[in-house]
This record gives C-alpha cells, structure tokens and sequence, in this order.
C-alpha cells in the first residue's frame, strides 16, 4: 500500500524529525461503539418501517465505502485539468460501466416479463437547464470542496467547511425548487428525456453506452501519460 | 539543501495539492517539503501526485487524522 | 497480536483503499439499491425537502410552488422527515463516514480557518443547490444514477459539468487560494 508510513530514507532537519509529537489518542474503541449504536438503530428502524431500515443501512455503507476510498466525483471531474491525474476519472469511469450493465439487466428483465421498468424517473429531460445547471453545480462543488454525497462524507469525516455548505446547499435546493416553475415552463419542457434502448434497441443502448466509457477510459489513460512525458 | 513547511491543515482538496505543487516549482533539487495535511483525501493524492512527478515521497501519520507529507525534490 | 498489526484491520479499516475498490463496490451498491427499492441512489432531491421543511418550520409555505406541488411531493412533505427513507440514507452516508473515519483511528474536527473559506463554503453550497434543482440532480442523482440508467441527459450533465469543474477551479485558485 502506497499509504503505508516509511521513515528514514529523505534526510530531515533535526528540529522537524524529532519534533515532539502529541501522543495518538486511539480512537478504536469509540468506533466499535458507534458501530454497535448504528447497527442497533437499524434493528429499531427496521422494526418500525423495514423500508427505512433498508435506505438507513445503504446509506452507512455507501458513507462508509466513499470515505475509505476516498472516492470523490469532484475529483474525477477536477483533476484532469487542474492537476493532469486521472486516476479518480478512470475510477469513476469503471463505476459508470458496471452499474450501467446491472442497471441494464434489472431494466431489460423488467421489460421482457411485461414490468414496469424500475427508475424511469431518472431519465430527464435535455434543456438548456441541464447544460446550465450542470455547469453551476460544477462551480459549486469545485470552490466548496464537495459534491453532495462528498459534502456529507466530510461532515462525517468532521470538516466544519462542509456543514457550512451542506446548509448553503440546502437553502440554494429550496431556492431552486421556488424557480423550478420558471425553468420547467421556459426551458425544460423545450427539451425531451431520451431514454437509450428507444434510440438503440436494448442490445444497441449497452454496445453503445460501454464503448462511449471505453473509449473516455482510454483518453483518460493517455491524457495521463501525455501530462507525465512532459 | 533547505527544508520548507507548508501548512494545509483544515484546508479542503484540491488546496493542498495546488500549494504544493506551487512551492515545490520555487524549490531546488534537493531541498525538502514537509505538507501538514488533516484531509485524508489529500493524504492520498498529494503523495501519489509527487511520486507521479518522480520525487522522493515519504508519508507518516503524526496525530488522529493529520499527516506529514515529505517531498524531497528530485527534479 | 494488537490490533493496529492485524492485517484485515489494516485492509479494511485503516488503510484508504483503492479507487477501483471504491468503484466496484459503489456499483455493487447502486445496483441493489436499485434492485430493493425500484430506484437508483439520489441525494440532493433529499436535501430540497429538507430546505422545504426548514422553510415550514420558520413559517414558509411551499405548497404553491410547482415543484412541490405534485401529489407525490406532497404526500413527502405532509408524511414529515421522520418518514423520508432519502433522510435515513443521507444522514446514513454521514454516520457511515464518521465511523469509517474513526475506526481508522484518523477522525479530527477542522474547524474554519480563514474567511475566504466561509465565502468558499456560502458560495459552492448555493450554486451547488441551485444547480441541482434545474439540472435534475447532483454527482449521484443526475450523472452517475442517470448515465447507469441510460437517459442521454447523464451525458450532457457530464459534459458541462466538467466544464464547470475546469470554471471552479480557475475561479478557486484566483480568489480563493
């Protein structure tokens, strides 16, 4: 592991190596009880409503799984051109990949036995409002230092910074919300939600969706490497 | 062969990478960058950008979530 | 042995892991949650609700507004945050870092540190919400749960989004550095 400690091998001023070091408090303990309380909560909220139980224990392991890998979407966007690495960008892109061939499998099995196919609601309109939107939400998370599921990880993780712009996140959502009207009557309903296996088939829409990442992969590898001969 | 220290406790990504990278431009070969770092994204990416750039890099962890980040400057 | 020499107490708790683990168990989790609940992974529609809550409590109304106004989002509103299974996921993410953080042993309060910070904070926090409501979601909601789902308005959310993240970062660097 690259975060393994090393000690030794860079040369250091006397003052800064053997600078004395407060005493690592061991903070173990009071995570195996946070562990045992937030399992126990989702007994209890199991037992109320089972439903909530399921959002409340993937809500912990999706908190759980960004913070201990420090997986950012912020930073795949970001660091590209701000810093030439694209290791978080090819991440995100593997991501994209495997969750579109499930998504893909639970849509097509619910459309071959004649269901309703689940998360419809996710296909939106393309307007000009998602051009605009995209890019001021692209302003927000860079200067904020989170995207929303990042912005909440860090609240977890104790960053003062993010709960100040979880609550400005917040109040910017019901701001938005009071425009929405404006938007959906002047801009969105121009637009029209394009939902991939009408355009493609269902065979076309997965060819097509993962050679699109394929092909965003490789970019992304060579843009690395491009960065780094320089 | 001098040795910097660059404060980024309590600073966000992508600062203390941005910092680093800026200092390590004024520095000669040889001199060394000790990054205080309290972000774990950081602690993550700023050592893996300094090896990426082929310098010396050593992390070690001083304290409940704070990192000293040693970068000595090999080109 | 103690345990901080333990090697799956180093694998999984204490060491950051890989991206590429982070990526197949995201999706792992984006697609049973789509699977049990019929819907993929959101979080800031949640955070709308929360700002129309917030509104009530200090005397606001958002009945008249078009985006509350559906009866889906009505019946939300009236049922109250203890009943949103979106409010038990976000503030689930939140625990769910929190215990990462400190079964690693690496939890720390950062405190503000400068103004420049708070302007940072104020600023990303309301483009970030604004942004959101117009463009149909965030990271999660609108990019990755809507490029997973095949709707071409992932794409184009990717395409300016990254425009706006380039934006970000030269306005960042400028004023906020």
């Amino acid at each position: 592991m690259s975060e393994a400690e090393t000690s030794g091998a860079i040369k250091r001023s006397s003052r800064s190596s053997t600078r004395t070091r407060r005493k690592k408090k061991n903070q173990v303990p009071v995570g195996i009880i946070t562990g045992i309380i937030l399992a126990g909560l989702a007994v209890i909220i199991s037992l109320i409503d089972q439903n909530l139980g399921l959002f409340w224990v993937t809500g912990i392991i999706f908190g759980f799984i960004l913070q201990k890998a420090r997986f950012c979407f912020t930073a795949s966007m970001r660091d590209p051109l701000l810093t030439g690495s694209t290791s978080v960008t090819r991440a995100v892109l593997i991501a994209f990949a495997i969750t579109s061939i499930g998504f893909w499998a639970i849509k097509y099995g619910a459309h071959i036995n004649g269901l309703p196919i689940p998360g419809q609601s996710y296909v939106v309109p393309v307007s000009l409002a998602t051009a605009i939107g995209a890019f001021m939400f692209g302003i927000g998370m860079v200067i904020a230092g989170g995207c929303a599921s990042g912005t909440l990880m860090r609240v977890g993780e104790g960053f003062h910074m993010q709960v100040l712009s979880l609550l400005f996140f917040i109040i910017g959502s019901l701001w938005g919300a009071h425009d929405f009207g404006w938007w959906k009557l002047n801009v969105i309903s121009n637009g029209k939600a394009i939902f991939m296996p009408d355009v493609f088939g269902w065979g076309g829409a997965i060819v097509v969706q993962l050679l699109i990442i394929v092909l965003l992969f490789i970019a992304a590898d060579k843009w690395e490497h491009r960065k780094n001969e320089n | 062969m001098a040795e910097y220290e660059l404060d980024c406790l309590g600073e966000a990504c992508p600062l203390p990478l941005v910092k680093a990278e800026k200092k390590l431009k004024e520095m000669e070969v040889g001199d060394v960058v000790i990054v205080l770092i309290d972000h774990s994204c950081a602690m993550k990416n700023v050592p893996e950008w300094a090896r990426k750039e082929g310098h010396n890099v050593e992390i070690e962890e001083v304290d409940d979530g704070e990192w000293e980040c040693v970068i000595e400057k090999c080109k | 042995m103690a345990l901080k020499d333990n090697k799956f107490y180093k694998m999984w708790f204490k060491d950051a892991w890989p991206y590429l683990t982070g990526a197949v168990l995201l999706s792992l989790f984006q697609i049973v949650t789509l699977a049990s609940t019929g819907n993929p992974w959101g979080v800031s529609g949640v955070l709308a609700n929360w700002g129309a809550w917030l509104y009530q409590l200090v005397g606001g109304n958002v009945d008249k507004w078009y985006y509350f106004a559906s009866e889906g989002a009505q019946k939300t509103l009236d049922a109250g945050i203890l009943k949103h299974p979106g409010t038990y996921r976000n503030v689930g993410i939140i625990f769910g870092a929190f215990f990462a953080s400190l079964m690693a042993s690496q939890f720390k309060i950062k405190k503000l540190k400068s103004t420049k910070q708070i302007f940072a904070a104020i600023l990303g926090g309301l483009l970030m919400g604004y942004g959101a409501r117009i463009g149909f979601g965030c990271n999660i909601g609108a990019l990755f749960s809507g490029i997973a789902s095949f709707s071409v308005s992932g794409w184009v959310y990717a395409i300016f989004l990254f425009l706006g993240a380039w934006a970000g970062s030269k306005l960042l660097v400028k004023y906020f550095m």
